[in-house]
C-alpha cells in the first residue's frame, strides 16, 4: 500500500464514519460538530488531489463559516424538545435506517460501477489529464489556483457576477427575516 | 514520493518542535506580560522567586498542574474536555507553515525551517485559524453555564466579524505579490525599496522592499484584526467581570485553562509572524538579500554547508528579532488602550475596517491597473 | 522534496493526531497529580453563580444579532474568497491585454458588494443595542 492509497483510505474512512455519527448522534450540537468533520475531511482529499485552493475555501467558507453558523443557531434554540423530536419516534428511526441504507447501497454500488471496464476507462483519462496538469504545475506553486482564476473571470464570468447579486439577495432577505416581528425574539 | 524514511522522520521532528517551541514560548510570554505590565504601570510584579521572577513560570506550571481536575455536574463531558484539547490544534496547524528561515542545506538534503511548506499558504492558514471558532463554541455550550455560552457567542461573534476585514485586507497583499505562497512573498521582499511603474523602474536605496510601504492601510487593518481574532486587549470582549465572568472559560481551571492560554498565545504568535511575512520582509534582513548574506557568509568559510548553517541561523535571528517585537507590541497595547464596549467592538469591525479595506483593495488594483 | 504530493497532508495529519493524543495526555496528567477532593458537595460542583444559587437554565435566550452577524459573515466571506482567484491573477491578465475586461468586471462584482454593505448598514441591521 503506498501512502497515498493509505492517505485516501484514511480520510475516506474519516468522511464516512463522521458523516454517519451526523445521522446516528442524538444531540444536534454532536451532529452539527460531526459535519464540520466531515467538510474538513472533504478538505483534505481536495489536496490530495491537488486543488490546493478550494481545499482552502472548503476550510473557510464550509467548515469555518457554514458549520459556525449552524452551532451557533443550535445554541439560540431550546435544544431539549428538538434532542426528544430528534431521537424518538418510529418514524425517524425510520428514516435513519432507509439513510443509511441508501448510503450503503451507494457505496456498493459505488465499488461495482468501478470494476466496470467503462468507468475504468473514464478514470484513466482523468489520471492522464492529472499527470498532463502536474508537469504543468510543477514550475509554480499557484498555477492550480491561476488556471482556476483565469476560468473563471473569462468563461465563466456571467455566472460570476450573478453570485453577486444572489449573494446581496440573500443578505437583504437574512436581515428582513431577522427584523420581522412575530419571531421568536420579540414575542413576550 | 520520492523521500527517505530519514528526511520523513525530520520532517515529523521538526514539526514535534515547532509546537514545543510554541508551548515554551507561552510560559516566557506570560512572565513578559507580567513584568512588562508591572513596568508600564509602575509597578513591580513578580520579583520574589528567583531572578527577576523568572522561576515564577515553573512555579505556576506546577501550581496548574497540581490543582483539582474539576469539571461541573450539569457540563457535557465530552465537549467540555474536548475544547482545551482542540484548542490546541488550530493556532498550532497554522503555525507550522510558516517559514522562519531560509532552508538549510547540508549533503543533498534540503530542510526547509518549517513545519511543512503549504502551496496555499495564506488560504491554508485562514482556512485552518477560522476553525478556532469551534474551540470557544464548544466551551461556551459543554459547560452548560449561561455565562460561558453568552461569552462563546460574543467571542466567536467577534471573531468570525473581524475575519471578514482580516480576508479584505489580506486580498491587497495578494494583489502586491501575486502569489499565495508565503517564501516567495518573502522573496518578493528582498534588497531595497524597487519597482516598476509605467515602464520605468523606481528605486530607492534607503528604505528596504518591504510590504508595508506598499500596502500601509492594509497593514494597520490586519494588525487590529489579528489583536480581535487573538481576543486581546482592546477587543478581548469575550471576558468581562462585571458582565459575563470569563467568557466561555468561566468553568474551567487548572491545565486546562493553560490550555486555553496557550491557543490564545499561540493566535498571537500566528498573528505577529504574519504580520512579518507580510509587511516586513519575513525572515528578510532590511536592505539585504539572501544572496547577499550567502556571499558574505562564503567570504567566511570554503564549505558549502557552513555557508548554509551560516545562513540560515543569520536568517532566523533576523526573524527571530522581529517577531518578539511584534509580540512586545501585542503585550504593549494590551496595558495601553482602554477595551471597547461591544457595540463600539463590532461598529468598528462592519462599518469602519470592512469599508476600509475594501476601499483599499480598489485602490492596489486601480494603481496595478494603472501603472502597468 | 515531492512538494506537491501528499506529504504537507501527511505532516498536517501527524500533527493533528500528535495534538491531540499530547493534549489528551495533559488533562489525564493534571487529572491524576491534581487528584479529586472528597469534599465534593452539590454547591461545589454546581456551575458559577454570583453568591446566589444557580438559576438559569442554559437555554437562555440569546439576541437574533449573533444569528444575523453569522449569516452576514457568511455571504461577505464568500464574496471575498472569490477576491482571492482574482487577485491572484490579476496581473496575468493585464500581461495578456485583458486588463480592462477583468478590472471592470471586478469593479461591478465590488460595488454590488459595496451596496449590500452600505445597505445594511443604512437599514441598521448592524446596529448593537
Amino acid at each position: 500500500m503506498t501512502p497515498d492509497v493509505f492517505l485516501f483510505w484514511f480520510l475516506a474512512l474519516l468522511i464516512i464514519g463522521s458523516g454517519l455519527a451526523v445521522l446516528l448522534f442524538t444531540n444536534p450540537i454532536y451532529s452539527a460538530l460531526s459535519l464540520a468533520m466531515t467538510m474538513v475531511g472533504v478538505a483534505a482529499i481536495f489536496i490530495t488531489l491537488h486543488a490546493y485552493f478550494i481545499a482552502g475555501v472548503q476550510l473557510i467558507v464550509y467548515a469555518g463559516a457554514v458549520m459556525v453558523l449552524f452551532v451557533m443557531v443550535l445554541m439560540l434554540f431550546d435544544i431539549k424538545a428538538e434532542i426528544q423530536a430528534f431521537s424518538s419516534g418510529k418514524i425517524s428511526g425510520a428514516i435513519k435506517l432507509i439513510s443509511v441504507g441508501l448510503l450503503s447501497g451507494l457505496i456498493v454500488g459505488g465499488i461495482i460501477m468501478g470494476q466496470k471496464s467503462f468507468v475504468g476507462e473514464l478514470s484513466k483519462d482523468a489520471v492522464q489529464v492529472a499527470e498532463a496538469q502536474k508537469v504543468k504545475k510543477s514550475t509554480s506553486p499557484d498555477a492550480a489556483t491561476k488556471e482556476l482564476g483565469m476560468v473563471l473571470f473569462s468563461k465563466h464570468i456571467f455566472g460570476f457576477e450573478a453570485l453577486g447579486v444572489l449573494l446581496t439577495v440573500i443578505a437583504v432577505g437574512a436581515v428582513a427575516l431577522a427584523r420581522s416581528r412575530g419571531g421568536t425574539h420579540h414575542a413576550k | 514520493m520520492g523521500q527517505d524514511v530519514f528526511e520523513i522522520t525530520v520532517n515529523c521532528i521538526k514539526l514535534v518542535l515547532i509546537f514545543l517551541m510554541m508551548v515554551q514560548a507561552v510560559p516566557i510570554l506570560v512572565w513578559v506580560e507580567r513584568r512588562g505590565s508591572a513596568f508600564i504601570q509602575n509597578r513591580f510584579g513578580p520579583n520574589r522567586v528567583g531572578p527577576l521572577g523568572l522561576l515564577q513560570l515553573l512555579a505556576d506550571a506546577v501550581k496548574f498542574l497540581t490543582k483539582e481536575d474539576f469539571a461541573p455536574d450539569k457540563a457535557i463531558r465530552p465537549l467540555f474536555y474536548a475544547a482545551p484539547i482542540f484548542a490546541l490544534i488550530p493556532a498550532t496547524l497554522a503555525f507550522a507553515a510558516i517559514p522562519m528561515s531560509v532552508p538549510l542545506e547540508i549533503g543533498g538534503y534540503v530542510f526547509k525551517i518549517q513545519g511543512y511548506d503549504m502551496n496555499v499558504g495564506i488560504v491554508y492558514i485562514l482556512g485552518v485559524s477560522s476553525l478556532a471558532a469551534y474551540t470557544i463554541l464548544m466551551a461556551g455550550w459543554g459547560s452548560a453555564s449561561k455565562f460561558s455560552l453568552l461569552g462563546a457567542l460574543r467571542a466567536s461573534a467577534q471573531v468570525i466579524s473581524y475575519e471578514l476585514a482580516l480576508g479584505l485586507s489580506i486580498v491587497g497583499i495578494i494583489l502586491l505579490f501575486g502569489t499565495f505562497n508565503l517564501t516567495e512573498m518573502i522573496n518578493a521582499q528582498q534588497g531595497t525599496l524597487s519597482f516598476k511603474a509605467f515602464g520605468h523602474t523606481v528605486t530607492s536605496a534607503y528604505i528596504p522592499n518591504w510590504g508595508i510601504f506598499y500596502q500601509p492601510l492594509a497593514a494597520i487593518i490586519f494588525f487590529a484584526a489579528t489583536f480581535a481574532e487573538s481576543n486581546r486587549l482592546p477587543f478581548d470582549l469575550a471576558e468581562g467581570e462585571a458582565e459575563i465572568v470569563a467568557g466561555f472559560h468561566t468553568e474551567y481551571g487548572g491545565f486546562k485553562m493553560l490550555m486555553f492560554f496557550i491557543g490564545e498565545y499561540g493566535h498571537m504568535m500566528l498573528g505577529s509572524a504574519l504580520m512579518i511575512i507580510f509587511f516586513f520582509g519575513g525572515y528578510g534582513i532590511p536592505w539585504v538579500t539572501v544572496d547577499d548574506v550567502r556571499q558574505w557568509a562564503a567570504g567566511l568559510s570554503e564549505s558549502a554547508t557552513t555557508i548554509s548553517v551560516i545562513t540560515t541561523l543569520v536568517h532566523f535571528l533576523s526573524f527571530m528579532i522581529k517577531f518578539v517585537f511584534f509580540l512586545w507590541v501585542f503585550i504593549w497595547v494590551r496595558w495601553t488602550l482602554p477595551r471597547f464596549r461591544y457595540d463600539q467592538l463590532m461598529d468598528l469591525g462592519w462599518k469602519t475596517m470592512l469599508p476600509w479595506a475594501l476601499g483599499n483593495t480598489i485602490l492596489t488594483a486601480l494603481v496595478i491597473y494603472l501603472i502597468s | 522534496m515531492a512538494e506537491a504530493s501528499g506529504m504537507p497532508l501527511g505532516g498536517v495529519i501527524f500533527l493533528t493526531v500528535f495534538l491531540a493524543i499530547f493534549g489528551t495526555f495533559l488533562i489525564y496528567l493534571a487529572r491524576a497529580i491534581g487528584g479529586q477532593r472528597k469534599d465534593n458537595s452539590a454547591v461545589k460542583r454546581d456551575i458559577y453563580e454570583c453568591g446566589i444559587p444557580g438559576q438559569e437554565k442554559r437555554e437562555t435566550k440569546v439576541s437574533v444579532k449573533f444569528y444575523l452577524t453569522a449569516i452576514l459573515f457568511i455571504l461577505f466571506d464568500i464574496e471575498i474568497i472569490f477576491m482571492y482567484p482574482w487577485a491572484i491573477t490579476f496581473r496575468d491578465f493585464i500581461a495578456s491585454g485583458q486588463g480592462t475586461f477583468v478590472f471592470t468586471s471586478m469593479m461591478i462584482f465590488l460595488a454590488i458588494f459595496i451596496f449590500g454593505l452600505f445597505w445594511e448598514i443604512k437599514s441598521k441591521a448592524l446596529e448593537w443595542d
